[in-house]
C-alpha cells in the first residue's frame, strides 16, 4: 500500500477522534451567565480545582514512597500490590462510589469511628477528597512504579557508594531520572480525579465539582448554562497531561 | 587491614573463601567465567549481602550488621560505567564529593581531568559520550573521593589495548600516590599481573591457589588453570 494512502487513513482518523470538540462551535443559543448558573458554576470550579490540588498532594505524599518500595521490591512482591493497585483502578467508579460511602458511612468499620469522631464522610468536602485520592492513586503508582522501575538499580547503589545517603539518591538520581515518567503519571492522576463523575456523584453530590455541575446545569438549564463551564473544564483539565505526554514523547537529549 | 570470610550461597555454586591483606597492598582474583570472583566483590562493596561470614576493613566493620553503602570507605568500578546520564561528565566526577567543591577538590579534579583525557568531554552530558570515555569518567568518579579500598571488577573488558595501557598505567600511579588497597578482578592474566603481584585463583568458588604470579605460572594447581593461563 503506498504510504499517502496510510498517511490518508491515519489524516481520517485523526480527524474523527477530534471531531467531538467541534461540539464547541455549535450554535446552542446564547451561552448563560446569570447569577443562578453563574455562582454555583464558579463555586464548583473552585471546589474542583481546590480539592482536586489537596487530592492529588495527599496522591503524592503517599504514593511516591509506596510506587519506590514496589519498585525495587522482588518480583513476586511487586506483582502482588501491582494487582492490588490495579483492581482500584478496574472498579466502574459507580461501583467504587457505593462501596466507598458504605465503607466509610455510619455501618463501616472505619466510618462507624469517623462518624462517633464527627467526621462526615458523606456530601462533605472530606468525602469529596478521599473519593478523588481512591480515584486517582492507583494510577499515579502504577505510573510511578514504571518510572522508577526503569532505573537501573546500580545506578543508584553506585550513588549511595559515592558517598551519598539514601535521601540525596532520591533527589540527586532517581528523581531526575524518573520525573518525566512521575509527571506523565501525575497528569494522569490528576485529571482522572478532576473529570470524576460517577464516584463523586455517590459520595459527595455536595459540594459539587465541575463535573457534577455540568451535570447539575445540563438537567436544569439546559445547554447553554453547561457551555462556560465546559469550555473551563477542558481548559483546566487538558493542558497538563497534554503537555506532559508531547514532552515524554521527545527524544531524551542525553 | 581488609579481612574477609565470605560465604555466599548461589544456585550455581556456593562461595566460600577467606582473603586478608594489608593496608595498601593489591591483590588479582583470577578465574574462569562463574567462578566466583564478581561475587567476592560484590559481597565486600556491600551490593550482595553474604549469607555468612565477615568482612572487615581496617576499624570498620563491613559484615554482618551490613553497613549502609554510602558509609563504606569503598570506590567500585564495574565494566558497566553505570553513569549518570542527566549529569555532565564534570558533575559525574564530582558526584562523590557532595556540595561545592574547596579549592584542593578542585585541584584533584583538574588533575584527574588532565590525566584521563576528558578535558574535551568536561561539560557534555555523560548519556553522549564514547564507550571508552564512558570508561574512564568512571575511573575518575571513583578516585575522586580517594577511597580507601578499591574494587575493580573486569574494568577494561572491553576496550582497545591502548586504553587499557593508559588507564592501567594511571591507575598504578595513583595507587603509589594515594596508598589504597585494591583488589582486581579480570579474567585477562595480563592484565591482572600489570595490576597486581599477587594473585589468588578462584576455581567453583573456592580459592585453589594463591601467591605472585611466578609462583602461580610455574606450577598451577589444576588442569584448568593451566589451560587458562596458557597462550592462546
Amino acid at each position: 500500500m503506498p504510504r499517502w494512502v496510510a498517511r490518508g487513513g491515519v489524516v481520517l482518523f485523526g480527524l474523527a477522534l477530534l471531531y467531538p470538540l467541534s461540539g464547541l462551535l455549535v450554535h446552542v443559543g446564547p451561552w448563560r451567565w446569570d447569577a443562578e448558573v453563574a455562582n454555583p458554576t464558579l463555586a464548583s470550579i473552585r471546589v474542583s480545582l481546590l480539592w482536586t490540588g489537596a487530592a492529588m498532594l495527599i496522591v503524592l505524599l503517599v504514593g511516591t514512597p509506596i510506587a519506590i518500595y514496589v519498585a525495587r521490591a522482588a518480583a513476586r512482591e511487586r506483582l502482588w500490590w501491582q494487582s492490588i493497585l490495579i483492581l482500584s483502578i478496574l472498579l466502574p467508579p459507580l461501583a467504587l462510589g457505593i462501596l466507598l460511602s458504605m465503607a466509610f458511612g455510619p455501618s463501616g468499620w472505619i466510618g462507624h469511628w469517623l462518624n462517633q469522631a464527627g467526621v462526615r464522610l458523606s456530601n462533605s468536602t472530606a468525602a469529596f477528597v478521599v473519593t478523588q485520592v481512591y480515584v486517582s492513586i492507583g494510577y499515579y503508582i502504577l505510573g510511578a512504579i514504571a518510572a522508577f522501575g526503569s532505573i537501573p538499580a546500580m545506578l543508584e547503589k553506585q550513588a549511595a557508594l559515592l558517598g551519598q545517603p539514601p535521601w540525596r539518591v532520591f533527589w540527586r538520581v532517581s528523581f531526575p531520572l524518573a520525573r518525566l515518567g512521575l509527571a506523565v503519571a501525575f497528569s494522569v492522576a490528576w485529571v482522572r480525579a478532576l473529570g470524576e463523575f460517577g464516584a463523586v456523584m455517590v459520595t459527595a453530590y455536595y459540594p459539587s465539582g465541575m463535573p457534577v455541575q455540568l451535570w447539575v446545569n445540563l438537567q436544569s438549564f439546559g445547554l447553554p448554562a453547561v457551555m462556560p463551564l465546559l469550555v473551563v473544564f477542558l481548559v483546566t483539565a487538558l493542558p497538563l497531561p497534554w503537555a506532559v505526554h508531547l514532552m515524554s514523547q521527545r527524544p531524551p537529549h542525553a | 587491614m581488609l579481612d574477609a570470610h565470605i560465604f555466599k550461597r548461589r544456585r550455581e555454586l556456593t562461595v566460600d573463601v577467606h582473603l586478608q591483606m594489608e593496608q595498601g597492598a593489591s591483590l588479582g582474583l583470577f578465574g574462569a567465567s562463574g567462578s566466583g570472583k564478581s561475587t567476592i566483590l560484590s559481597c565486600i562493596a556491600g551490593i550482595e549481602r553474604p549469607d555468612a561470614g565477615l568482612i572487615r576493613f581496617g576499624d570498620l566493620q563491613l559484615f554482618p550488621l551490613p553497613l549502609p553503602l554510602h558509609r563504606r570507605p569503598i570506590g567500585y568500578l564495574t565494566q558497566e560505567p553505570n553513569l549518570f546520564p542527566h549529569l555532565t561528565v564534570a558533575q559525574n566526577i564530582a558526584f562523590g564529593l557532595g556540595g561545592r567543591p574547596t579549592a584542593h577538590e578542585n585541584g584533584w579534579l583538574a588533575d584527574l581531568r588532565r590525566s584521563l583525557g576528558l578535558a574535551d568531554v568536561w561539560n557534555a552530558p555523560a548519556g553522549r559520550i564514547s564507550g571508552g570515555q564512558a570508561r574512564r569518567v568512571a575511573l575518575a568518579r571513583m578516585l575522586a573521593r580517594r577511597p580507601p579500598l578499591v574494587l575493580l571488577d573486569e574494568p577494561f573488558s572491553g576496550l582497545d589495548r591502548q586504553l587499557v595501557r593508559e588507564l592501567i598505567d594511571g591507575l598504578l600511579i595513583w595507587k603509589n600516590s594515594m596508598a589504597f588497597t585494591m583488589i582486581v578482578v579480570d579474567h585477562q592474566a595480563h592484565v591482572l599481573e600489570r595490576l597486581s603481584p599477587c594473585v589468588a585463583v578462584l576455581e567453583r568458588g573456592r580459592i585453589i591457589q594463591e601467591g605472585d604470579w611466578e609462583q602461580v605460572r610455574a606450577a598451577p594447581a589444576t588442569d584448568l588453570l593451566r589451560k587458562l593461563l596458557a597462550p592462546l
